[in-house]
């Protein structure tokens, strides 16, 4: 396991406590131009996605997002937070597929400080939810933060 | 119902590059304005090497990566259009930079048949390991993907 010497300090170890919420993230109403664009970066070009036809036909009510669209959002959040380069492992559950038009929440709270492999991590589970409060995903993570007073 | 014999086979290896274009492509898909995800000077600004990998960003190392992923799972029995993203994990191993270049291995780790009262589903457990162009170990995603039948 390496540490990253270039590791940006965004959160150190000793400010965070068990209990603590993240920061949540509020994003815009998914649109279906979004889906398109996120098709595209991704390479995920399943129809279900961008094909408004192809979600009517399969009973879904239209197109639906990409999982991993909304992993994304969450993914953002967790940058926010402690840097991306600080992950050590990110993983979600789908619970329920998103529309156009719903506004996802991302939120979090930490649930372990410990020591691994010579650093010093927090685990942390995260949730999206829309504004009916249904659940798209549920998740955890675990990240390395640094510490206050390293020593060299 | 997907081909159980498949169970801990193994698909040939891909390989893809990172690229830092790909990743400023994807994290404007998903609405981050983050500029360390824009440019390397922006990042390098932010006291980063280079542009940071968006903690996402493994996705498109399956689907642009590995021009077989549909076709694999066509080969295990599995409809595409049946199936369902189930869970996703990525465990960040070493740190990955735009450049590197990427060996991908996928395996199907396990698999089942559920029957319920809706008809049957399959689930489906897919392990990708990663290493880089030292032999580095760097990145492990894991997928359960839902069948429906």
């Amino acid at each position: 396991m390496t540490t990253n010497a270039q590791v940006p300090t965004k959160v150190y170890f000793e400010d965070v406590q068990v209990g603590d919420a993240i920061p949540r993230l509020i994003k815009s109403s998914v649109t279906h131009l979004q889906l398109v664009r996120y098709a595209g970066a991704s390479g995920d070009f399943n129809p279900l996605h961008t094909d408004p036809k192809i979600g009517e036909m399969l009973g879904l009510g239209g197109i639906i997002s990409h999982g991993m669209l909304i992993m994304g959002f969450v993914g953002q959040m967790l940058s926010d937070y402690v840097g991306p380069t600080a992950l050590r492992k990110f993983d979600v559950r789908f619970k329920g597929m998103t529309h156009l038009d719903d506004v996802i929440t991302c939120t979090g709270t930490i649930t372990e400080k410990f020591e691994a492999d010579g650093e010093a991590r927090i685990s942390g589970r995260v949730k999206a939810a829309d504004q009916n409060g249904d659940v798209k995903l549920i998740g955890t993570f675990v990240a390395a933060l640094p510490r206050r007073n390293a020593a060299q | 119902m997907f081909d159980t014999s498949k169970v801990g086979h193994s698909f040939p290896p891909f390989t893809i590059e990172v690229e830092r274009c790909k990743i400023h492509e994807l994290a404007l898909a998903i609405g981050d304005d983050n500029p360390i995800y824009h440019s390397r000077e922006a990042a390098q600004a932010a006291g980063y090497a280079d542009v940071p990998l968006f903690p996402t960003a493994p996705t498109m190392f399956t689907f642009w990566g590995n021009t077989k992923f549909v076709s694999n799972l066509v080969n295990l029995g599995v409809n595409p259009m049946a199936i369902l993203h189930g869970e996703e994990e990525f465990e960040y191993l070493a740190p990955i930079n735009p450049g590197d270049t990427l060996t991908g291995m996928t395996t199907l780790v396990d698999g089942k048949t559920r029957k319920g009262h809706a008809g049957s589903m399959d689930i489906l457990k897919l392990e990708t390991r990663y290493t880089n162009q030292h032999d580095q170990a760097v990145l492990v995603a894991r997928t359960v993907v839902i069948v429906r039948g």
